[in-house]
């Protein structure tokens, strides 16, 4: 093969210009107009992320003549790849005004000192008060560390069991009641179960959580049970308590009866559950988002069952003011905005397109079940937090992400029957000792 | 006459086991691309997971193609991919064949100091090095543009190394020749030593190729705004939050990100076997 | 043998010049040019590979979290290196996992590549090379949908499968014994279409005659094998030997969409370790800390290799 050098130098020019204007784009978009600017840091998981954040920052600019906002998309699979690359950005000395975080950032980015507490602003601003009145105070605290409120939650989740409302009729069982309990939840999971095609082994399965995070998997079990993986402080880590250990050998003890398959990710649920392979699964109300474009709306929602107890476990995500921003006052301004009508109507979505979160204001909420948005039983994902206890503070250390991959570690030995419950747990406890601390 | 038949018998067997292994063997290893392919075709996600596998000639569609296009900026995203990949291959093969005709054919001082760094290069896990790679990326202003997914890539040890073997193999009289006209090294290079390479430096593109166009690592840390993605990127925005994306336009997605590749890869297939069997592969 | 009968390229072709003097050393070497040649090269390999990894280096002196100003730390990353108890198991999955794929990439690829190398329309030669060379243009998100389905416990198609043969549901993702063997399945199966590729191209350099001379001699197929092909294929052997020990040592995206490293570390690599404690931890020092120190350790293997080669490869 000849190589024609004239022709690889043509493309190697074409492709520098293709590059150079590129960069050139880049670089018009950092010129900011006085100090009248704001940055904000999203997590780009998606078309809808984008969307989102391009139609708030276009509507705060709308409302306030004269402001540049500017948005940072930060890509990363999931929330933990996002705070890694946010963190790579900010040490390249990039400082954004706003970012958005979930609940479980928020003794992160408190611990490292990088978000302004809005108390002050609550204190202040005559809006936040009718604001807050609107807010389930448990989405306040779910974000209080240590007296400080990381910011306020435009958007969140409590976690919530999904079933199958066909696999039910099938099996003719009746949908769960909201003040079932374990008991109730292991025989209507185990009627569920089935061997469909008659090889002597089950092919449908009862009920799964995700393996791969603590939230949608053991925490709503841990908590009724009456526990939690940390203490309430946050500062120390209380994984092998009886009620640990009393929701974790359920769980076990749901896979060594063969009502639930082997844990798996959350990912691979979700074509599971639509086919029904699997009856039920914990989640958020992100779900929706996926079944109702999909076609799939044979399902509904219920409260997880109660064991001795019963807490909403839950999570939330906002734009905290980042100490650096230049702006502050402006910053407060946007992160409001956030909680606007017209912005939290996205997370309503219509019957159609569905939004993949919770409003954080409750008369947006209850517009869920009017705008006619499944699942039927929707009004549940407000009250749940309203008229429910909470699990708060969240059990998420500054440490988050050692801490979920510490304690879903020791739970793949424990599921696996590798490990004995109480053995599995000590081990936990024994690692988390040093990860959970102030 | 017998010794015969029986040889021959003999052979027809191993010829039939050869296919049998072989047969095995590449069904093994491509049928998990035919569930790809399958579900891309497919307008119901709860079928791609029912066991037995079933398949219902009516929910076949090409619907899932269109859904990638609607969701994500998939064209810019793949234009993104070409321009990145293309421009580290042709960069490659430039940076790679200069320095391997420098290794193989000239003498000069530190050269095996300096190829054993080159080869110790290829141990340091790119992970380790990320960071500092991004602030150097920032120092230099090119975070957030292609540059940063290209530079990283030009500077290849693999493929100072493959061609490095391949140039050690060819004889030297004709280059004797070629000084003795008043050749200097740069028209000896580009006039003798690239033609006869042809083969090796397809293989060298075709992997380097192969590998630019599926990283992940780099665009997700480099890159921030979506136009600027590549391929693989799009694949997981379109993935979603928590990967939980329809399965069907998934496998669309990676299914129309393969296909390129594996066009250039049958193109080439001739040329790399070619390549690596005279390049010769000693060290 | 002589050399005067071998084709001028291949394997079995022109001694390679060590680095010696083959040519006569003009004076003063050829160090301009060299460097003129080298420049692009070295030019992005001191921005783009020595800075970040001197970058490493520092780092690993120091205890930084992106977010706020380091400290030095001297030799503590280092020292904190031999008390974490995870890192010899992690050490001990990686050595196991990646030995196993360099073996299967080494002598199943051979055997493939000899049986392809057997007679056959080469309309068949070329749909066999192609599937062989599939999984290596897919990427990570790709391999893990395939996988996760197929390996799925209990609602999986290799076990539904093996189910029908009467064999019980195997955890090929979530068992201690089984989670490495599917990071090796996936990992060879990704792989095995380039050594294939690089067997083919060694074999078919061997010179014809060769075999032809064996085959009159009466040597049977066995014979001929250890006796002319694996010698003139050593060079290729240990190529893939030095490329694959490199690579699956290295290997990251399998574990972590297939088995997320579990259960407990028993499908963790070093690179997912040092990952997770460089971006789930921010603990950019120790994780520069086992970096640095596993590029010491596969540099040492390498060197090993390359003087062990000396007693086993074949050169003329």
């Amino acid at each position: 093969m000849n190589i024609p050098f004239r022709k690889v130098a043509l493309v190697i020019a074409t492709a520098a210009m293709t590059a150079t204007a590129l960069v050139g784009c880049s670089s018009d978009k950092d010129a900011k107009s006085g100090d009248q600017s704001l940055e904000i840091a999203y997590w780009n998981y998606g078309p809808a992320a984008e969307s989102g954040n391009k139609a708030t920052a276009d509507a705060f600019m709308a409302a306030h003549a004269g402001v540049n906002v500017t948005l940072t998309p930060v890509t990363g699979e999931n929330w933990g790849t996002y705070y890694a690359n946010v963190a790579t950005l900010i040490a390249s000395g990039k400082h954004p005004d706003l970012m958005v975080i979930s609940g479980e950032g928020a003794q992160f980015v408190h611990a490292n000192k990088l978000v302004v507490p809005i108390n002050k602003y609550i204190d202040k601003d005559p809006e936040a008060k009718t604001l807050l009145a609107d807010i389930a105070p448990g989405l306040i605290d779910g974000f209080k560390v240590k007296g400080d409120i990381v910011t306020l939650t435009y958007g969140w989740n409590d976690m919530v069991v999904y079933y199958n409302t066909d696999v039910f009729k099938k099996a003719g069982v009746d949908p769960p009641k909201a003040d079932w309990t374990w008991d109730d939840f292991k025989a209507t999971a185990k009627k569920l179960t089935a061997d469909t095609n008659g090889d002597g082994k089950p092919d449908q399965y009862g009920f799964t959580w995700a393996s791969n995070e603590i939230f949608p998997g053991i925490m709503p079990w841990v908590a009724n049970a009456g526990g939690n993986l940390t203490s309430d402080d946050v500062c120390s880590a209380t994984a092998d308590t009886p009620q640990v250990n009393k929701a974790v050998s359920f769980l076990r003890g749901l896979i060594t009866d063969g009502i639930a398959p082997a844990p798996m990710p959350m990912s691979d649920v979700f074509t599971r559950f639509q086919n029904g392979q699997i009856a039920m699964f914990g989640a958020g109300r992100w779900p929706i988002g996926t079944f109702v474009p999909a076609g799939f709306k044979a399902f509904d929602i219920q409260l997880y069952p109660k064991g001795d107890t019963y807490k909403t476990v839950f999570g939330g995500a906002g734009y905290p003011i980042l100490k650096s921003s230049k702006n502050p006052d402006l910053a407060w301004e946007y992160q409001k905005f956030t909680l606007s009508d017209a912005i939290e109507q996205q997370y309503v979505g219509t019957p159609d397109k569905p939004g993949d979160s919770i409003p954080s204001r409750r008369s947006v909420a209850q517009t869920i079940s009017k705008v006619g948005v499944p699942p039927a039983n929707s009004d549940l994902f407000y009250n749940s937090i309203d008229k429910y206890p909470t699990l708060v503070p969240y059990p998420a250390p500054a440490k988050y992400s050692t801490f979920e991959s510490t304690v879903l570690r020791h739970l793949q030995l424990i599921f696996a029957g590798e490990a004995s419950v109480s053995d599995g747990l000590k081990n936990m406890q024994g690692e988390l000792s040093s990860i959970v601390t102030c | 006459m017998d010794v015969l038949r029986v040889s021959r018998l003999s052979r027809t067997g191993s010829r039939i086991a050869t296919f049998v292994i072989l047969g095995i063997a590449a069904l093994a290893i491509t049928a998990p691309f035919l569930w790809i392919f399958r579900g891309a075709f497919s307008g119901s996600d709860a079928e791609l997971y029912r066991l037995p596998p079933t398949f219902d000639p009516a929910n076949v569609t090409t619907d899932n193609f269109g859904k990638v296009t609607d969701q994500v900026p998939y064209f810019r995203f793949f234009l993104n991919s070409i321009i990145v990949s293309t421009t580290i291959t042709v960069a490659q093969v430039i940076t790679c064949s200069t320095a391997a005709y420098a290794f193989a054919r000239l003498h000069f001082k530190g050269k095996g100091v300096l190829f054993a760094v080159v080869i110790g290069s290829l141990m340091i896990p790119i992970q380790v090095t990320i960071v500092p790679l991004f602030l150097v990326m920032s120092k230099l202003g090119l975070t957030n543009t292609l540059w940063a997914l290209i530079l990283p890539g030009i500077f290849s040890a693999f493929g100072i190394f493959l061609l490095r073997q391949h140039f050690l193999a060819l004889p030297m009289e004709i280059e004797e020749a070629a000084k003795l006209d008043g050749a200097g090294h740069l028209r000896t290079f580009a006039r003798i030593i690239l033609p006869l390479s042809g083969p090796s430096i397809a293989t060298l593109a075709i992997l380097c190729f192969t590998y630019w166009w599926n990283d992940l690592l780099l665009p997700l840390v480099m890159i921030s705004d979506t136009e600027r993605q590549t391929l693989p990127v799009g694949l997981v925005l379109l993935a979603g939050r928590f990967s939980t994306g329809s399965l069907g336009t998934i496998a669309a997605g990676i299914a129309m990100a393969i296909v390129p590749v594996l066009i250039v890869f049958i193109l080439a297939q001739r040329y790399i076997v070619q390549s690596i069997a005279s390049s010769g592969l000693k060290l | 043998m002589s050399t005067s009968k071998t084709p001028r390229s291949g394997v079995g072709g022109q001694p390679v010049a060590a680095p010696g003097p083959r040519v006569h050393r003009r004076r003063g070497g050829d160090g301009i040019p060299a460097l003129a040649f080298l420049t692009p090269s070295i030019v992005t390999f001191l921005v783009f590979v020595l800075a970040p990894t001197v970058g490493v280096l520092v780092l690993s002196f120091y205890d930084w979290n992106l977010l706020s100003d380091g400290t030095f730390v001297g030799l503590d990353n280092f020292d904190r290196l031999v008390h974490d108890d995870r890192l010899l198991g992690v050490y001990g999955s990686t050595t196991y996992m990646a030995l196993a794929i360099l073996a299967v990439n080494v002598v199943a690829g051979l055997l493939l590549a000899v049986l392809l190398e057997s007679r056959m329309p080469a309309w068949l030669r070329g749909f066999f090379r192609l599937s062989f060379l599939f999984p290596f243009v897919v990427s990570a998100s790709a391999v893990a949908l395939i996988w996760r389905f197929l390996l799925n416990k209990d609602l999986g198609l290799v076990n539904y499968l093996l189910g029908l043969l009467h064999v019980d549901r195997i955890d090929w993702l979530g068992s201690s014994a089984f989670a490495p063997v599917s990071v090796i399945i996936v990992s060879s199966w990704k792989t095995i279409g380039f050594s294939i590729l690089v067997y083919i191209a060694g074999l078919q350099s061997i010179p014809p005659q060769l075999k032809e001379a064996a085959i009159v001699d009466g040597a049977n197929a066995w014979t001929r094998f250890w006796r002319i092909t694996f010698p003139l294929l050593s060079p290729t052997i240990f190529f893939l030997v030095v490329i694959n020990t490199i690579n699956s040592f290295q290997i990251f995206a399998e574990p972590r969409v297939l088995t997320q490293g579990g259960p407990g570390d028993a499908s963790r690599t070093i690179v997912e370790y040092l990952y997770d404690r460089a971006f789930g931890d921010f603990d950019l020092g120790y994780a520069s800390a086992i970096g640095i120190t596993f590029t010491l350790v596969l540099i040492v293997l390498t060197a090993i290799q390359f003087r062990l080669s000396r007693r086993w490869t074949y050169y003329e």
